[in-house]
């Protein structure tokens, strides 16, 4: 980087904040997934005024500017594939405001989401959105993701809770979008088209979000399956039959196995599938909610339904999911994790499909997920090093996006486009989408300076 | 893992998923806000340097240095990389390409000249007034001047070398009648030099359950400070004169220092080489027992008399993750009459000495050290208990940065306690 360049830049950040060592910049140059590239300087900014002087500098000097998190992003989306600054945003990292008469939290782009949502616990209420990652990832990254969870069945993702953002444009001008009343603005609704912008059209500075009131009372809930099928069809039964649960979440086979060989816990390892169901609300509607769940599951052939009678039992449940990740990295080192995600209805299609492919490609891919999101999360289970093996990975990815669409999905349910789905983007879009949403990221970002090489600014040159 | 055990590097490397969640367990981290501090960041510049993109240099060594070896990573980690292998073994292959510091390389050597060593610092507690002088509240030493090569901050307050060393207290061989069984006790430098008093309160212990207490005299430095520099020949010929000096017909091996205990039952494996070495300490490892577990396990309950004192508890890195020790100490406390107990909020979480890490970084070390304390004192006691001299060392001289009037205690200390008040409510005398 040209030295009046840098010297500029470190006026405003101060030399502390700059790194420009080989060996900082390596640490810069991959997020979680298996892909590298080089930034030429990282900042480290204390400020939205900062990160506004940081963008003009790069503006008028044609640099890339790639705004990054904590990197736990699984497309891609903070790896500066063309080089640049990477600007980190976690100095700004405070919890500014938690509104409990007007429900609502101003927190900037740096916290970390679990911090965020301690915050607002603390505080007596509730903010739904809860990525697996949520003790790693900032509450930036999941706005620019527009992250999902376990909880999303019912009470939706990222973009359902966001009523207004800061954010710095390319060339360093400021704007804010939305409101903390409403969300509503006069004229389109900005916020939403930086919902999942993934750091192509500027840096998200400050984040108004809506909070909600805490459930009363939850149930936690077991059901085995002999068939996935079966398990399939429950979800997309319980999903139309009117009582949303709180959380759908299923495991395969493969994936009670290796969770049973990591835990020992007692997990039925013969079963074809297993759901995770969690309902919520008062009382007696989470009594009627437990009841009916049990009905659907019976009626589409469950071996057994066990519902937790304790904190502590319905936390032995949780832990079999959450234990999915480590258990299956025992198994196989690269976890390729795929969120092609497709209506509920068609979740037992994809199921099959899924495992199809599996069979074609003579891969291990476990299916556990958000079932009643649609997304069943498909993880391949592979080594990087392999290379015969990886190409049949490739393969099977694009099979299974191809898969995805054709039932009426998408390629990503919350892992965003990125880099490296920013290929098969346009089978989503079409042509025509493909280019509209080219031309929102010309008009925005003329220059094609924020995060480029992603999502809309793909270009066919596999850089990485 | 040793330095040319690339395959071994290979099979840890190749299970990090880049996940990040050593983000949220590292304290290095948590202070520096920056991927070149966490395990993944590190890992990721070892996966470099295995494929020719990052170099040996000074500075990636520096990188490596900058960690606390405190495990909490190793724990965190869904896809079980063992980050502190790694991460020893990187500082090794950093060290044999671009050398330790001269004081660092000379001061470890000296460690296998045993007798030097010890001589050097029997010296060292009567000379020590010339360079240190006594801290304002009392509780140790400052460095007069700054002293080459030493990484001492002059803020630092640190305590003093014991006017007699354990060994000068206690004998090689304590004896009982009908013992219950024949206990070797390795005390480490710090319980010989600097807290022999704890040292004391360890023998103590095992006598009052009637056992046979030998401490013997060849007995090296447990090579900790060696081999987690990358000074691993040194750290090798400390361990095995270390098997040498404790073969002999014990049931129980006794450590009362997180990382004597953990190099002796675990980290040994790591770095002898030699088949009959090895050998040797696979039967050793077997029997070494932290003071706590012996307490457990074989200690009298009926023997405790009421202490009653507030105390909190700091679990060392090396004892709760190296050593599986953390349940233990508890046991011991919740059994003592009165003790009245309170845990910390994150008590597990590394005090921040980290071996020569508080040196290196002894600014940095401070803040990871004041949150200790800030939890800590949030619990109202009135003493502090751990079961490791370094953090004792650490945690005492931040409380005297503060001011506080907080005291830090051994762990075998508050069991002794507890054991003569035993005593003397037995006869009828007052509690100490
Ligand atoms: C173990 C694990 C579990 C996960 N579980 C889930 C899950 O359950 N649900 C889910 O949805 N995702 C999940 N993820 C993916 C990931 O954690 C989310 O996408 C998360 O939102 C990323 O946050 P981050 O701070 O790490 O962002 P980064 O990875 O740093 O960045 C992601 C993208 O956002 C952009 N960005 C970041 N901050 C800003 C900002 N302030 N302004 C503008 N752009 C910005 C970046 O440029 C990049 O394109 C998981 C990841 C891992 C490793
Ligand atoms: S937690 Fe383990 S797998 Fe995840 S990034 Fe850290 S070292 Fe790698
Ligand atoms: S050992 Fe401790 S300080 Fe070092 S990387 Fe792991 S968590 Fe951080």
């Amino acid at each position: 980087m040209n030295q009046a360049v840098l010297s500029k830049l470190k006026a405003i950040v101060g030399e502390n904040h700059i790194l420009t060592e080989f060996e900082d910049r390596y640490c810069y140059s991959f997020d979680s997934t298996f892909i590298n590239s080089m930034p030429d300087l990282v900042i480290q900014p204390g400020s939205r005024d900062e990160i506004a002087a940081i963008c003009r500098i790069a503006y008028a000097n044609d640099i890339p500017v790639v705004t990054r998190g904590a990197a736990t992003g699984l497309s891609g989306g903070a790896v500066p594939v063309k080089g640049g600054i990477v600007i980190e945003t976690t100095r700004l990292n405070k919890v500014l405001e938690v509104n409990t008469s007007n429900f609502y939290a101003i927190v900037e782009p740096g916290t970390i989401t679990q911090d965020y949502l301690a915050a607002v616990d603390k505080a007596g209420l509730f903010y739904p959105p809860d990525p697996a990652s949520s003790k790693m990832s900032t509450i930036g990254g999941n706005i620019a993701e527009c992250a999902g969870g376990p909880h999303g069945v019912k009470y939706g993702i990222t973009r359902d809770y966001v009523l207004g953002l800061e954010v710095v444009l390319p060339d360093g001008s400021i704007v804010q979008t939305g409101n903390l009343i409403d969300g509503d603005m006069s004229g389109p609704d900005w916020t939403m088209l930086y919902c999942g912008s993934e750091g192509t059209l500027g840096v998200i500075t400050k984040i108004m979000l809506k909070l909600t009131h805490k459930p009363q009372a939850k149930q936690t809930m077991m059901a085995t399956f002999s068939a996935i099928e079966d398990a399939a069809t429950t979800v997309s039964t319980m999903m139309a039959s009117g009582v949303i649960p709180t959380t759908l979440e299923i495991m395969d086979n493969m994936t009670i196995r290796a969770v049973e060989n990591f835990l020992n816990i007692g997990l039925p390892i013969e079963a074809g599938a297993i759901l995770l169901i969690e309902v919520d609300g008062d009382p007696q509607a989470v009594e009627k909610h437990v009841q009916h769940v049990l009905k659907v599951c019976n009626d589409c052939n469950a071996s057994s339904v066990k519902v937790a009678k304790t904190a502590q039992e319905a936390d032995g449940l949780w832990k079999a999911r959450r234990s999915v990740s480590p258990a299956c990295g025992k198994l196989n080192p690269t976890k390729i994790s795929e969120d092609a995600t497709v209506p509920r209805s068609r979740i037992p299609e994809m199921v099959s499909a899924v495992q199809a492919i599996a069979k074609k490609y003579n891969l291990k891919m476990v299916i556990f997920g958000h079932a009643g999101d649609g997304n069943l999360h498909p993880n391949i289970l592979s080594n990087k090093h392999d290379k015969e093996e990886m190409a049949r990975v490739e393969k099977a990815v694009e099979e299974l996006f191809q898969v995805a669409l054709k039932l009426g999905g998408t390629l990503s349910g919350e892992h965003g486009i990125g880099y490296l789905k920013a290929p098969f983007l346009v089978w989503e879009t079409g042509e025509e989408g493909f280019k509209f949403g080219k031309d929102v990221k010309q008009a925005v970002d003329p220059k094609s300076l924020m995060n480029p090489g992603k999502m809309f600014d793909y270009h066919d040159d596999k850089a990485v | 893992m040793n330095e040319h055990g690339h395959e071994e590097w290979k099979q840890q490397l190749v299970k990090c998923i880049r996940c990040g969640t050593c983000r949220s367990v590292c304290p290095v981290f948590k202070e520096e806000n920056n991927e070149n501090t966490t395990a993944r960041g590190k890992v990721q510049l070892l996966e470099g340097v295995l494929e020719g993109a990052v170099k040996l240099t000074p500075t990636l060594q520096e990188r490596f240095n900058k960690c606390l070896l405190c495990k909490a990573c190793v724990k965190g980690c869904p896809s079980g990389v063992r980050t502190d292998t790694l991460f020893l073994s990187a500082r090794l292959t950093n060290a044999n390409k671009n050398s330790l510091p001269l004081a660092k390389r000379l001061a470890f050597k000296g460690l296998t000249f045993r007798k030097l060593f010890d001589t050097g610092l029997r010296i060292g507690s009567v000379m020590q007034n010339v360079v240190m002088k006594k801290s304002d509240d009392g509780r140790g030493n400052q460095a007069r001047f700054n002293i080459p090569g030493s990484g001492l901050d002059l803020r630092r307050i640190i305590p003093p070398l014991a006017a007699k060393p354990l060994r000068d207290i206690v004998p090689e061989k304590t004896t009982v009648t009908n013992p219950k069984g024949r206990a070797v006790f390795f005390p480490g430098c710090m319980l010989n030099y600097i807290y022999p008093e704890a040292g004391k309160a360890v023998v103590n212990i095992l006598k009052r359950n009637n056992w046979d207490v030998t401490i013997p005299t060849d007995l090296s430095c447990c090579g900790t400070p060696a081999f987690t520099s990358g000074d691993q020949a040194t750290g090798r010929e400390l361990a095995a004169a270390n098997l040498k000096a404790l073969a002999g017909d014990y049931d129980v091996v006794i450590t009362a220092c997180a990382s004597c205990g953990a190099a002796l039952k675990n980290e040994y494996g790591e770095i002898l080489q030699n088949e009959s070495d090895h050998n040797a300490w696979q039967k050793l490892s077997k029997k070494v027992l932290d003071i706590s577990e012996f307490v457990v396990k074989y200690g009298d309950p009926a023997l405790f008399g009421a202490l009653p004192m507030k105390v909190t508890y700091h679990d060392a890195c090396h004892l709760v993750r190296g050593m599986d020790v953390s349940k233990q100490p508890r046991q011991v406390f919740a059994t003592v009459p009165e003790l009245d107990f309170r845990n910390m909020k994150d008590a597990d979480v590394c005090c921040g000495a980290g071996g020569t890490f508080s040196m290196a970084y002894y600014n940095l070390s401070r803040r990871i050290n004041d949150h200790k304390l800030d939890n800590a004192e949030a619990t109202g006691a009135s003493c502090l208990v751990t079961g490791c001299s370094a953090c004792r060392m650490h945690i005492t001289d931040g409380l005297s940065q503060r001011n506080s009037n907080m005291r830090v205690m051994h762990t075998a200390e508050i069991i002794d306690m507890a054991y003569q008040n035993g005593e003397k409510q037995k006869k009828g005398g007052k509690q100490v």
